[in-house]
């Protein structure tokens, strides 16, 4: 195994690494653009330079195309490679058009902080900048200023290593080089499209959904899984700040989703999210239900779960069908508690829709539900079949036709979202979505991942944890 | 005369480049010579002790760079040879390609013998008409006659040629660059490392030869390493192709020997400077070789070693004379608009620093230029050496550096005064 010298300190290295890997496993930071762990070496920034000290002076080249060789010795911050950085930052910041006040970017963006950290002073062009398309539409989802674009060829990589579309390219030469998608439309039809703004060093690729909706340090993000699929993918949701919060515009602003970005999880997504899971909001902010209702009659909570109760403990022949939404402690909650009495089942709450993506070898799998993993470990994949005598059905969550429910069995129906079936059901309880609470999914590989809380629930709304125990307990107890 | 001729040596007539006349000249007895009396690793050698260097610019020594090729390694070796001559002032590998199309082939079948090449590449100027048709004439009249194809002069050497046609850009004259494009992909250079001879085309092992230089190896094999020593220099054997262009009254190509002397080129050879001006400098070896004055070029000898120890190169052999009287700004302008021009637009110092070059001698020329805009232009090509992917960085800045350090003073001038310190353009004429 070789051993290398970063700025006089041994660093063990492996044999085919480069200089930028070495350093970034001990822990060096060393500057880039361009380069990207999961993608292949382009070495067109130029800002990753390093100095190699030899015999008779020394040399200075990129580190992140620069294979390690025994008791070589790098320096990363030597005046050589300060005045290389700096001069390569003044070409960078040549023709960008330092719109940091409204550019969405700002604030999370490479660029300002190497420009403050290894330029700092102020171009010495006195030339006027190359101009080039603003606001190019490059997918319905993406939008692309090419002024502000470096070059640095991450995205087009990206659809060709790891979404395989190859729907972008680069036209044109020299400093007239523009991004462009290679076909009309074939960006559109790339399921992974948005990972590019997060790759984008710059605010070039800029996701039309998020445009202008924020600056980013109003925001936080919350650890969190995608239930878009059975792949569960760790995700950040972004949100404002409390201390943040508006008060003059709309309040419901301070409780929704800004957007999501992928949560680097080696072990199940990697640094990429699909699409579907840039929209969560579509999923988690539709009409909620937040009445709880007897036969369609609104009651007040404690009411209903008592009704719900009495229903359960009367019936002779209960069936459940649990959600394969439920967090895996909502699932052993209920197990626990009410799991002796039912006849259970699992119910797929999402089915495809149409034209989605069934599966892929990326990320993409064709279970559209989350936990369903979690949920036939402890209830079994049977298939949903009613006995005859069945006289009473729970189910908890969406999607279930209940035309499939025996004519004579009551329903009690927990559901979370504004839904016609809610009237139909003999209870129904409004539970609380993923964003309101914190638990696990396993995924269909098994990997058991935590998503926490990011908003409060309203109180006229139950955690399905808590609302089982009250189902089963014989006198029942308040809410 | 310039000194002895190696490639040069027969008359041009209407028939000159076909496989007739260039067998009834001696043709292919070499690639004869080598399949049926030398191994591989002969020929290589050969060409190693012959010294010849690489005529498309950076002088590498050939038989260096053949003998990295690892030969019996189990993998598929190409080889192409660079006929992309886009270096301005350049236009000799055009000859070859024109009068001695089977020269370069005989060459190259002797090359992919040495190196194990099954498949070799001409990499073609996509500009290039008439030596386009001569090659690919000469590529069918090969074949017909069993010097390409399989089992190639009853041997169990076999091997194809594909000639390429490049589609208008500089930077893919660039050994990486040019697989790229072969490759189908955009002319791109490549990182090193890897070096080419060690993953290439198709990530294999790749040669990568200007045309001169391999179509020197055919007389390398016919007379011998030692013969090729004796002419030229010790240090540099050989002829070189000059290709001469600008203020002189008799342009062309001249084949040249290594070591002739400068002065009596230009003003026997190539009958003096146009319409009997004083010369005033001249751009050796292509625009990205420093300008050498006319003090220094009429104490040199035409060799690599003499124009290195003067700061400058032979390079591709471009030589681009210029007389008394003409605007360096100008010539300048002229230069920086073509590296703008051909900035492939991969890296960050060509990318925006060409164009930033160019914008500056634009507003000079324009008379809006300010004093600090020669040290800026100091700065920009001094941040283009040595950190960009392919020399093309270096090379502009080499240009730019060149004329700003032996003609600053009209440059201040034209800041100045907003105008040139002759008449303003190219072919002003000083003589009273």
């Amino acid at each position: 195994m070789p051993e290398i010298f970063i700025n006089g300190q041994s660093v063990p290295a492996e044999k085919n690494q480069t200089v930028m890997q070495a350093a970034r496993a001990a822990g060096v930071f060393i500057p880039y653009f361009c380069w990207h762990p999961s993608l292949s070496v382009a070495g067109n920034c130029r800002i990753c330079v390093v100095e190699v000290e030899a015999e008779g002076g020394g040399w200075v080249d990129i580190a992140c195309n620069m294979p390690v060789s025994n008791g070589m010795r790098i320096r990363t911050d030597s005046e050589k490679v300060r005045a290389q950085r700096k001069a390569t930052l003044q070409f960078i910041t040549l023709n960008h058009p330092v719109d940091c006040g409204i550019c969405d970017k700002a604030g999370e963006c490479t660029l300002q902080d190497y420009h403050f950290a290894y330029n700092g002073s102020p171009s010495t062009s006195r030339d006027a900048k190359v101009r080039a398309t603003k606001f190019f539409p490059l997918s319905e989802r993406i939008t692309l200023d090419n002024e502000r674009c470096i070059l640095c060829s991450r995205c087009v990589r990206f659809t060709r290593e790891i979404s395989k579309s190859n729907a972008l390219g680069i036209k044109g030469r020299g400093d007239e080089s523009l991004v462009r998608p290679t076909e009309d439309g074939l960006f559109d039809q790339d399921p992974y499209s948005e990972n590019v703004v997060d790759l984008c060093p710059v605010g070039a690729l800029l996701s039309k959904s998020f445009l202008y909706k924020a600056r980013v340090w109003y925001l936080t993000s919350t650890p969190s899984v995608c239930p878009g699929c059975e792949r569960g993918c760790t995700v950040k949701i972004w949100h404002r700040k409390h201390e943040w919060k508006l008060k003059s515009l709309d309040p419901r602003q301070n409780e929704s989703i800004a957007r999501v970005t992928p949560l680097e999880n080696p072990a199940v997504n990697g640094p990429w999210i699909c699409n579907k899971g840039r929209d969560l909001a579509k999923i988690f902010e539709r009409a909620r239900a937040d009445q709880a209702m007897l036969k369609g009659k609104p009651v007040d909570l404690a009411t209903a779960i008592d009704s719900a109760r009495k229903l359960i403990a009367n019936a002779t022949r209960p069936a459940a069908l649990v959600s394969s939404w439920g967090s895996n402690e909502e699932l052993a909650a209920f197990k626990r508690t009410l799991g002796g009495r039912f006849a259970t089942f699992v119910k797929q709450d999402w089915q495809p829709e149409p034209g989605e993506r069934l599966e892929d070898d990326v990320l993409i799998r064709p279970d559209k539900n989350p936990n369903g993993a979690g949920a036939r470990a402890l209830f079994g994949a049977a298939a949903v079949v009613f006995d005859d005598a069945t006289d009473l059905v729970l189910v908890w969550g969406e999607g279930f036709d209940f035309g499939r429910i025996p004519a004579r069995a009551k329903i009690v129906f927990l559901n979370a979202y504004l839904q016609p079936e809610n009237g139909h059901a003999d209870a129904f309880l409004p539970i609380s979505i993923q964003t309101e609470r914190s638990g696990h999914y396993t995924n269909f590989e098994g990997t058991v991942s935590a998503f926490e809380a990011c908003f409060r629930k309203k109180p006229s709304v139950v955690d399905a944890e808590a609302l089982f125990a009250a189902l089963a307990t014989p006198q029942g107890v308040a809410a | 005369m310039t000194g002895r001729k190696l490639l040069m040596t027969f008359p041009v007539t209407a028939t000159s480049h076909t496989l007739a006349d260039y067998r009834a000249r001696g043709g292919y007895a070499a690639l004869a010579k080598a399949l049926h009396h030398m191994s591989p690793e002969d020929v290589t050698k050969e060409v190693t002790a012959s010294g010849l260097q690489g005529r498309g610019g950076a002088n590498f020594p050939a038989g260096r760079k053949w003998s990295v090729v690892h030969l019996n390694d189990g993998q598929p070796h190409y080889l192409c040879a660079n006929a992309d001559e886009g270096e301005p002032g350049t236009f000799k590998d055009r000859w070859i390609l024109e009068h001695a199309p089977h020269l370069l082939l005989e060459s190259m079948l002797i090359a992919s013998y040495a190196l194990q090449v099954r498949n070799a590449f001409v990499y073609i100027r996509g500009e290039f008409d008439l030596p386009y048709r001569r090659l690919a004439a000469a590529v069918e009249e090969a074949y017909a006659a069993g010097y390409f194809g399989e089992r190639i002069l009853g041997t169990e050497f076999a091997c194809d040629v594909v000639v390429y046609r490049g589609a208008g850009s500089y930077v893919c004259g660039e050994a990486s660059a040019l697989i790229t494009s072969i490759e189908g992909k955009r002319g791109y250079p490549r990182n090193r490392p890897p070096r080419l001879t060690v993953r290439g085309l198709y990530q294999q092992p790749t040669v990568i030869n200007n045309v001169e230089t391999l179509s020197n190896i055919a007389g390398i094999i016919t007379h011998g390493a030692e013969a090729f020593k004796q002419v030229g220099t010790p240090k540099n054997a050989g002829t070189r192709l000059i290709s001469i262009s600008g203020h002189i009254n008799r342009p062309g190509v001249y084949e040249v020997e290594c070591g002739y002397p400068w002065a009596k080129f230009l003003y026997e050879d190539c009958g003096g400077i146009l319409n009997g001006r004083t010369l005033k400098c001249v751009i050796p070896g292509g625009i990205s070789t420093k300008v050498l004055t006319r003090d220094e070029v009429e104490k040199l000898t035409l060799d690599q070693k003499a124009l290195e120890a003067a700061g400058s190169s032979l390079g591709s052999g471009g030589m681009i004379v210029i007389a008394e009287g003409t605007c360096m700004v100008r010539l300048l302008q002229v230069m920086l608009r073509f590296y703008h021009h051909e900035s492939c637009g991969q890296c960050t110092p060509c990318r925006d620093g060409m164009g930033w070059l160019h914008r500056i001698i634009d507003r000079i020329v324009a008379g809006e230029g300010r004093p600090e805009d020669i040290e800026r232009m100091y700065e920009i090509s001094a941040a283009n050496d040595g950190t960009t992917i392919c020399g093309m960085g270096d090379a502009a800045g080499y240009a730019t550096v060149g004329i700003l350090n032996k003609y600053r003073d009209e440059f201040e001038h034209y800041i100045e005064h907003k105008r040139s310190k002759f008449a303003g353009n190219l072919e002003a004429i000083a003589h009273a």
